[in-house]
């Protein structure tokens, strides 16, 4: 793979995550490379929610190493992400529900190293999501979830990230919407922004990404280029039916 | 009863009933944000009405220095045991039931260095202000009037500080969503402590205000987190604004009721009512289900 002889923008090293007594995550490596769309594919259950919390800083790791940019970020608090250029869209957009949706898009830009960026960030938001500034003074919880989702990522993007990460993007929407997000996605990415998404729909998946991991019970059990793993005999029989 | 002396308890109740919504905004503060019960919130309250004293009293500080000094240091004091304490607990699983333990203890270490420290006598500072304000037939001693103004000033500056600024909008952020707010970069700890000194810095304001009524003694702060329990129950757990509601009806409700019955029913008509919002509405008058 081409891919492989630049330097990756993520490099995540033998990770292990155990929540009590139990292992979520085994020896999970993976790489990204700046400007790629990558999936992580995998069932409920299979970890790919939390090797993205734990990429993120939200869950600790137990060993190994995640490295962003030649930096080792591991088990650096979340809050510190946005300044290394990365942010994340969570599960279920977990929006400040109480809060207008102008205050939830600004808040996206909170902190201080990326609070300059602030206005031009708000007028490209906009221009992708019209809706952010129809329903500025809306209260966020009362939006749809399609609509909810999309503030979620104007969040996200207003701290410029060079990668942006999305926790099950998809999740509990209409077959039009998660269109309308895949649009979003590719246009996100057309930008420069790498995306890693992660979603059970493996069809959906290799629409808009390049490449991908596909996890089960914890551990990586394939990669490759959308291409390879749409062939792959394990994908073909378990997540296509043929 | 006449209409003079039922405005003026009604407006004793108004003052009252702003104390009350200063010392329980300040458990609804630490509740919405951190979802810890502070139950040293009295202990500190009753520190900030000590620092009073002695920056007033023994200090001849005028008091226009003394409160917002004593307040400061409340402040300080507040980031501290929430450093020393709420920091290293909040983060493991057992977090609801050990910051319980843990503010337990405290009060109750506070209480006896209280007593170790400053003795068992009961301290007051003089009136802030002398006379008696007189409208017709009402008549307000100006010390409860510039307790109001006090209250209803330091209310509106939380509620702007809220709404508009940077740390408010960090505070409404972490209170909503934890994970959601780090990830957009807010350093939650750091939220975390600044919330427990102002929670600190708010109950020591209400101290400081009583201190020429109500006596500062080592024990000051039990009957206080219990009247602040009763308010945040009323407003709805952890809402800020419902607190300052519920203390300001608190307030009124105890007036009239005390005018009804006898002065010894105070207590009795508070947490009747909290019992019965607790029956009737268990996410409190003001809160949403």
């Amino acid at each position: 793979m081409a891919t492989d002889s630049a330097k990756p923008m993520l490099d995540v090293q033998n990770v292990n995550v155990i929540y009590g007594n139990y292992q979520v995550l085994w020896d999970v490596s993976m790489q990204a490379h700046a400007g790629q769309v990558m999936a992580v594919l995998g069932p409920n259950g299979s970890g790919k929610s939390t090797i993205l919390k734990a990429i993120m800083g939200l869950t600790p790791v137990r060993s190994g190493k995640v490295f962003l940019n030649g930096e080792d970020i591991t088990n650096r608090p979340a809050h510190e992400m946005v300044a290394r250029g990365m942010s994340m869209v969570l599960e279920r957009r977990r929006l400040f529900t109480g809060m207008t949706v102008y205050e939830n898009v600004m808040l996206g830009a909170y902190h201080h190293s990326v609070q300059k960026y602030a206005k031009d960030r708000l007028e490209w938001v906009e221009s992708l999501f019209p809706i952010i500034a129809e329903r500025r003074d809306q209260i966020a919880g009362k939006m749809s979830g399609g609509e909810q989702q999309m503030v979620a990522i104007a969040r996200a993007l207003m701290s410029k990230p060079q990668l942006l990460l999305m926790d099950e993007p998809y999740l509990g929407l209409t077959p039009r919407i998660v269109q309308q997000i895949a649009d979003i996605i590719r246009k996100v990415n057309a930008e420069g922004i790498a995306v890693i998404f992660n979603e059970q729909n493996v069809k959906l998946s290799f629409g808009i990404s390049s490449h991908g991991y596909l996890l089960e019970s914890g551990r990586v059990m394939l990669s490759g280029t959308g291409d390879e793993m749409m062939n792959s005999d394990v994908i073909r029989r378990v997540y296509l039916g043929e | 009863m006449n209409l003079a002396i039922f405005l003026e308890q009604i407006l004793n109740g108004l003052i009252t009933g702003s104390m009350y919504a200063l010392i329980g905004s300040g458990i609804a503060l630490v509740y919405g944000t951190m979802k810890v019960l502070n139950l040293a919130h009295g202990e500190l309250y009753m520190l900030g009405g000590y620092f009073t004293f002695f920056l007033t009293v023994q200090f001849g500080l005028p008091p226009y220095i003394s409160i917002p000094l004593a307040v400061a240091i409340a402040f300080a004091l507040g980031m501290l045991i929430e450093k020393l304490t709420i920091e290293y607990l909040i983060v493991r699983e057992n977090w609801a039931f050990t910051t319980i333990a843990a503010t337990l203890g405290l009060s109750i270490v506070l209480q006896n260095a209280a007593l170790l420290i400053f003795g068992e006598r009961f301290n007051t500072v003089p009136y802030y202000v002398q006379g008696v304000m007189a409208i017709g037939d009402i008549r307000l001693p100006w010390q409860r009037v510039l307790i109001f103004v006090v209250a209803l000033a330091v209310i509106g500056l939380f509620t702007w500080l809220l709404k508009y600024t940077r740390l408010g909008w960090s505070i409404r952020a972490t209170a909503q969503d934890r994970d959601a707010a780090q990830v957009v970069g807010i350093p939650v700890r750091r939220v975390y402590m600044i919330c427990f000194g102002l929670a600190a810095a708010l109950g020591a304001l209400a101290a400081a205000m009583l201190a020429p009524i109500n006596a500062i003694s080592p024990w000051a702060g039990i009957p206080v987190l219990l009247k602040g329990f009763v308010v945040v129950v009323l407003g709805g757990l952890g809402s800020f604004p419902g607190a300052i509601a519920a203390g300001l009806l608190l307030g009124v409700v105890e007036a009239i009721g005390v005018q009804l019955t006898s002065s010894e029913w105070r207590d009795v008509i508070s947490f009747t009512l909290m019992i019965a919002v607790i029956w009737w509405r268990p996410w409190g008058l003001f809160g949403k289900k």
